[in-house]
């Protein structure tokens, strides 16, 4: 039995805007367990990166966590006081952000910037003590230790990436969370830093949980996948298991997307439409406009999140595992 | 960096002499023979005349003339006054440079730090009635018409309140028996401001790895105390009474000078603070765990000061015009009070000299601020 | 087998299109300019001074008497002592010279108008002439123009307006010139300059050149118009310093001007009656009130500017 590292239970979180509230996450559940990865899929706008900054509780004044927990290693994260959360930030859960280039501060070297997050969470370590992790924290990244003392804008892109991966790390944290780690580099950079990622989770039996919108990038380093939509969880299952036995039309049609090099030549799937805006969400599935197997029941009753197979949920009234039946 | 600050001194260098050229060039444009000017002047004689065209080559050829400006320039020959004769103009530059220097650095300073403290402050409380106060005096305070400014000032605390003087350096009366030479006595005021200076930023130095409550309580304790041993320094000593006057005579123009500038400062270091907390590092910081104290002032405040301190260095010429006219309003006798009334007697070489200087300090002090800044901003050391 | 050349069929000149387009983003830009409320307060109050000094003509013809009125030669003999507080028959009472202190106001503020709008307006067609050039041909050109910038922003003007004034006589008309001259060469080029290079590097340049268009006809037709936006910003501050630079020189006295507010100040300051007591703040405050209010109001309005059109903040 392996243990629960992060467990989700129904969060929902929404942003205030001028022009009304945006549910950005609806009663979204799942479970990471210890050393494993699970891949967030899903369209720009789907509530992936919304979940990210709500396990941290990085939202901006206007946003605001309705309901659900966040229980990270037993301590519920929801619950926490401010206090409580500063410590927990970057020492239980850290992330590689998005845009590497711009989460670090360039006036400051990227040594410093490492030693300062690994001192804010040991009062006891001083300079020297922490440089010296700086140190092998490159070598862990494949950077060379002396380029602590650079500055950001001095890195490439690629080293960036790994620069800010090396800092997720500093505090030996339960979790990472990578947010499209690679979006911004081209793909040979993109291959290199992904393998190099997913050595670094299993040589440190760390547990993380991968971001992207392409499904490529999550299909290679993700144990489990949960694919997203609208801002609620469309599908949720081992990786293989949801390439083998899709059981939501959309996660169908993402897979139809992607193009299989071992397969059938088969024309792509694309999906008509867009995704809907979020100030006001379509009735009960949220998907129900794309679908092409959605009746009145999709368009009047939210369909549950249940387990259709063992180990693989899903929310939808007519799932596909019951057709090819 | 090195070749940075090397490329910027030779580019201030020619900036340098461009500028003593045009100077030459309004100077010889004159039609006639400047020496007519003082044909009414009696303490100006036809052979001193005659010995002044000479001096100033008036009969060569004007490349001649020109690189003998130059070369007069470089020596810091300046001319002799003609309102002040025989003193020659340098002379009475340096004498009266330090007040406007004095002036015009602890107004800069203190305009500065206000600026910055407040500017953050308004983006920190946003939204709130404070900022939109802030907003509305700061702009005012920033297209304020100087002269009114500083005539309504001097009524309210010179006459009305009597509370200060209404301007000048010194009160003749108390100095009337007093050995001292009133110079003499305020480069020591200086000195001691510049000791004092010193102390303070090496206290602030050492401080900077300790923990935020013990580097502020040492800091404040650091201040007070300075300024406390300054004091009883200036106490012990007989001339005590006298630097207290002179500082009298500092605190309006300084306190307008200082309300004038910082409102510029203040409002754009808003802006660029409210711009800076929406980049992405911002958010990493706090990702990091860092309470919001360090994230605001250690993360955001120290890059938006950037462009802050760019606007900055663009406003050095402003401010030292600012400081002119402030100078004349409270007859406070610098280079601004200099210009003028050189300006009024037609005393040319004295107004060409000192306007030389203020070109001087201008672009030494724009040189100075931009190696501070590439020491600020390590982006710019690269290029 | 001849290529015959297609001509599109367009009945629509170019420049009403262009008079079109214009007007849309004009009104675009309006609604985002009245979002901010400093630069709303700022329009009104130039709105109010604009009327002030129309309607000072409108005076000096049909209401009031010239002998008594005029803001330089006016004498009013009916009141003993001048300068006088104010009455009735003068609003704002009278100046030391007799003269009627609401007519100088209005005239002060004609004068100001013409005086910052002119040396704006010469300071904006140097700086945005400099600029798209220097980014056109870039080269020897570009080098010297932006060297010759540097020098010039590195210089503090009221000190070099001053000495000047000891050399020559300057009246309004030549220190709007030589203002705008100062100015127009400075540092304002640069940005005008950074903003026409990222012009120049739109594909639409290309095709024109390529279509055979000139030199001079690709700067005025293409780029100045996106330049415009930014010059008229420029032009905001330059009037606040301009009308900032002439009060103080005035005030100074350096000046050879009739009437403007300055000169208001420093008659009242040659007088003698600056420091002399509280009763005499009416002719103090007038003046000094007119020029901080006009020079405000055209910094609100620029500042309100420069967050629609300043390229810095649009990239966001």
């Amino acid at each position: 039995m392996t243990e629960q590292m992060l467990q989700v239970k129904d969060l929902t979180m929404h942003y205030k805007t001028s022009k009304g509230e945006v549910s950005a996450v609806n009663n979204v559940s799942f479970v990471v367990e210890k050393g494993q990865s699970l891949g967030l899929v899903g369209e720009s706008g789907c509530g992936k990166t919304s979940i990210a900054f709500s396990l941290l509780r990085l939202l901006p004044d206007n946003a605001e966590i309705k309901g659900g927990d966040i229980i990270l290693d037993g301590d519920n994260i929801t619950e926490m006081d401010k206090k409580e959360l500063l410590k927990v930030r970057w020492k239980g859960i850290s992330m590689v952000f998005q845009a590497a280039m711009n989460a670090l501060n360039p006036i400051f070297t990227v040594g410093e910037q490492i030693v300062e997050a690994i001192q804010v969470h040991n009062q006891e370590i001083n300079v020297a003590e922490a440089t010296v992790s700086v140190a092998e924290l490159f070598t862990l990244v494949g950077l060379d230790p002396k380029l602590m003392d650079r500055y950001p804008h001095e890195f490439s892109g690629g080293m960036r990436q790994r620069a800010v991966i090396a800092m997720a790390l500093a505090c030996h944290p339960k979790l990472i969370i990578a947010d499209e780690p690679t979006t911004a580099l081209d793909v040979i950079v993109q291959d290199r830093i992904l393998s190099q990622l997913k050595e670094i989770q299993q040589r440190l039996d760390m547990s993380m949980i991968y971001i992207s919108h392409d499904i490529a990038v999550i299909a290679e380093v993700s144990d489990q996948i949960g694919v997203m939509y609208a801002g609620r969880m469309a599908e949720l299952a081992k990786s293989n298991e949801i390439f083998k036995r899709p059981i939501h039309p959309y996660t169908y049609a993402l897979m139809g997307a992607f193009p299989s090099i071992k397969g059938p030549k088969k024309s792509l799937t694309t999906l008509p439409g867009e995704p809907p805006d979020l100030l006001n969400p379509p009735s009960g599935c949220r998907f129900h406009p794309r679908c092409p197997r959605a009746t009145v029941q999709c368009r009047q009753e939210v369909p549950p999140f249940i387990e259709h197979n063992p180990e693989h949920f899903a929310a939808c009234w007519h799932p596909m595992e019951v057709e090819n039946e | 960096m090195k070749k940075y600050i090397l490329r910027r001194v030779i580019q201030i260098l020619i900036t340098l002499i461009i500028f003593q050229t045009l100077l030459f060039v309004i100077l010889d444009a004159q039609p006639g023979d400047i020496t007519n000017l003082y044909l009414t002047n009696p303490k100006v004689t036809p052979e001193i005349r005659e010995q002044m065209r000479v001096v100033l080559g008036l009969d060569k050829p004007a490349i001649t003339r020109y690189f003998q400006w130059l070369g007069n320039f470089v020596q810091g020959n300046l001319g002799i006054s003609f309102s002040n004769y025989p003193r020659p103009v340098m002379d009475i530059i340096l004498e009266r440079a330090p007040r406007t220097l004095s002036l015009f650095l602890t107004s800069q300073l203190i305009s500065f730090v206000l600026g910055y403290f407040l500017g953050k402050q308004m983006a920190w409380h946003r939204d709130t009635p404070f900022e939109y106060g802030m907003t509305i005096v700061g702009v005012i305070l920033f297209t304020i018409f100087t002269p009114w400014f500083g005539l309504m000032m001097i009524y309210l605390f010179g006459i009305k309140l009597q509370l200060l003087p209404i301007g000048k350096f010194l009160d003749p009366s108390i100095w009337r028996n007093v050995e001292v030479p009133a110079n003499t006595l305020f480069y020591y005021m200086i000195l001691t401001a510049a000791i004092a200076g010193i102390i303070y930023v090496v206290i602030n130095l050492l401080t900077r790895k300790r923990s935020r409550t013990l580097r502020q309580i040492i800091r404040l304790a650091g201040f007070v105390a300075v300024i406390g041993l300054v004091i009883f320094a200036w106490k012990l000593t007989p001339y005590g009474y006298l630097a207290g006057d002179i500082l009298k005579h500092m605190i309006l123009p300084v306190t307008v000078s200082t309300l004038v500038s910082f409102a510029g400062t203040m409002l754009l270091m808003r802006n660029t603070m409210l711009e800076t907390l929406r980049e992405d590092f911002i958010m990493a910081a706090r990702a990091k765990g860092l309470s919001e104290h360090v994230v605001r002032d250690k993360h955001a405040a120290r890059n938006a000061f950037l462009p802050v301190f760019t606007n900055l260095i663009i406003s050095i010429p402003f401010a030292l015009s600012g400081g002119i006219i402030t100078e004349t309003i409270f007859s406070w006798p610098g280079m601004g009070l200099t210009l003028l009334q050189a300006v009024n007697l037609e005393d040319i070489p004295l107004a060409m000299g000192t306007l030389s200087f203020v070109g001087v300090l201008a672009l030494v002090a724009h040189l100075v601020a931009d190696v501070a800044y590439a020491f600020l901003d390590p982006r710019i050391r690269y290029q | 087998m001849q290529a015959t050349s297609v001509q599109p069929n367009i009945k629509i000149p170019l420049w009403r299109v262009r008079l079109r387009l214009a007007w849309k983003s004009f009104k675009a830009n309006w609604k985002l300019f009245v979002h901010n409320p400093i630069g709303v307060i700022g329009l009104v109050i130039i709105l109010i001074f604009a009327l002030m000094a129309l309607s000072h003509p409108i005076l000096m013809k049909y209401v009031w008497e010239p002998r008594v009125y005029d803001p330089v030669i006016g004498y009013d003999m009916e009141i003993f002592v001048h300068p006088s507080p104010p009455s009735a028959q003068h609003l704002l009472g009278t100046d030391p010279l007799g003269r009627d202190i609401f007519s100088q106001l209005l005239y002060g503020t004609r004068f100001s108008f013409i005086l910052g709008i002119s040396s704006a307006l010469i300071s904006v067609i140097i700086n945005t002439t400099i600029g798209a050039v220097s980014a056109y041909y870039g080269g020897v050109v570009d080098m010297i123009f932006m060297r010759l910038a540097d020098v010039v922003t590195m210089l503090p003007f009221i000190a070099i307006l001053v000495v000047l004034s000891a050399l020559w006589e300057f009246t309004g008309f030549t220190l709007a010139l030589v203002y705008g001259l100062l100015v127009g060469f400075g540092g304002n080029s640069i940005v005008i300059k950074s903003q026409a290079l990222s012009i120049k590097v739109k594909p639409y340049i290309e095709s024109a050149r390529a279509s055979g268009g000139g030199d001079w006809h690709i700067i005025v037709t293409h780029m100045l118009p996106n330049l415009l936006p930014l010059s008229f910003l420029f032009m905001m501050f330059t009037v606040t310093n301009a009308v900032f630079a002439e009060a103080a020189l005035s005030f100074f006295g350096l000046l050879n001007i009739r009437m403007s507010w300055g000169i208001m100040i420093n008659t009242a300051q040659a007088a003698g009656y600056l420091l002399a007591g509280s009763e005499y703040l009416y002719l103090l405050l007038p003046a000094g009130l007119a020029i901080t209010l006009l020079c405000s109001a055209f910094y609100m309005v620029g500042r309100a500017l420069d967050e629609i059109v300043n390229p810095r903040l649009r990239e966001r």
